[in-house]
């Protein structure tokens, strides 16, 4: 008896919703930017399963899920970059209050 | 004796972990505790690859997140000052129309999620030949826009976070 595919697909699917509902209810920018990690994480995981189980050629699903880890270590890069440039200026973390570029 | 029922036992864990770490990510208030949560919902995420047979998937993943990004992230929260203000209020104001979202959207991909047949299981032997040979044959070039994508990104996190000399801060402000 095996794992069913549909099981990974669910537990990527909450893992994405969460990740989801973080990014809207949280303040703090760095919990953002973890949120978005879990995102990213849940989306490896359906490409990761529906890979394994249904790809028979090669491994083309887990080759994106590399360019994925790829540019989650950019965006976590850039993005921290940018947070602590921003509090440089003006000591908040809180998204609400960094507003100098609001139009 | 067969050991049929590891796997589906082993899943249930994992699975347990990974929702109730994202859960305390998202709701935990020290912040500190966040990023060590997140890190272990990274773990069990990785042995979700080990249980699916990619290997060389959970090494990256245990290298890349639970050791770079983990540790990247909790430089962060060391040098922000720590303030989380109020949560945001619409999902609280607005209780029943995010139950009425959360079910038209749950439903659905659970009823698609499990209407899935898997094909019938590979052989094992690891992933790492099948995925090198993808990765340096037919994504041989957005391999290559990967790293200049990481190089980018490396000399943009160093232009953003660079401190200005404090003397010639102070020449260019009398200028």
């Amino acid at each position: 008896m095996t794992v069913p595919l549909g099981a990974y697909v669910v537990v990527s699917a909450a893992l994405f919703f969460i990740g989801c509902a973080g990014v809207l209810v949280r303040r703090n920018a760095v919990v953002i930017l973890m949120c978005v990690e879990l995102m990213l994480n849940a989306a490896n995981l359906a490409l990761v399963a529906f890979s394994r189980k249904y790809g028979s050629i090669d491994e083309r699903g887990s080759v994106f899920v590399i360019f994925v880890f790829v540019i989650a270590a950019a965006e976590v890069a850039v993005g921290l970059g940018i947070i602590l440039s921003a509090y440089r200026n003006r000591p908040v973390v809180n998204v609400d209050e960094i507003h100098q570029m609001r139009g | 004796m067969t050991f049929d029922f590891v796997e589906p036992v082993v899943f249930a864990l994992l699975s347990i972990g990974v929702i109730a770490g994202g859960v305390a990510v998202v709701m935990l208030n020290r912040i500190t505790a966040a990023a060590l949560l997140m890190a272990f919902t990274f773990l069990c995420m990785a042995g979700m690859f080990v249980l699916l047979g990619a290997e060389t998937i959970a090494a990256f993943q245990v290298l890349i997140y639970v050791g770079a990004i983990t540790v990247l992230i909790l430089y962060g929260v060391m040098f922000t000052k720590f303030s989380d203000g109020p949560r945001a209020l619409f999902f609280q104001r607005q209780t029943p129309l995010a139950a009425v979202f959360v079910a038209a959207v749950a439903i659905p991909v659970a009823i698609i999620a499990l209407s899935f047949t898997s094909a019938p299981p590979r052989p094992g032997g690891g992933d790492l030949i099948a995925l090198a040979t993808s990765v340096f044959t037919d994504f041989a070039f957005p391999f290559e826009i990967a790293s200049v994508l990481l190089l980018a990104a490396m000399v943009g996190a160093i232009v953003l976070t660079k401190r200005d000399d404090p003397d010639e801060a102070a020449l260019r402000r009398r200028r």
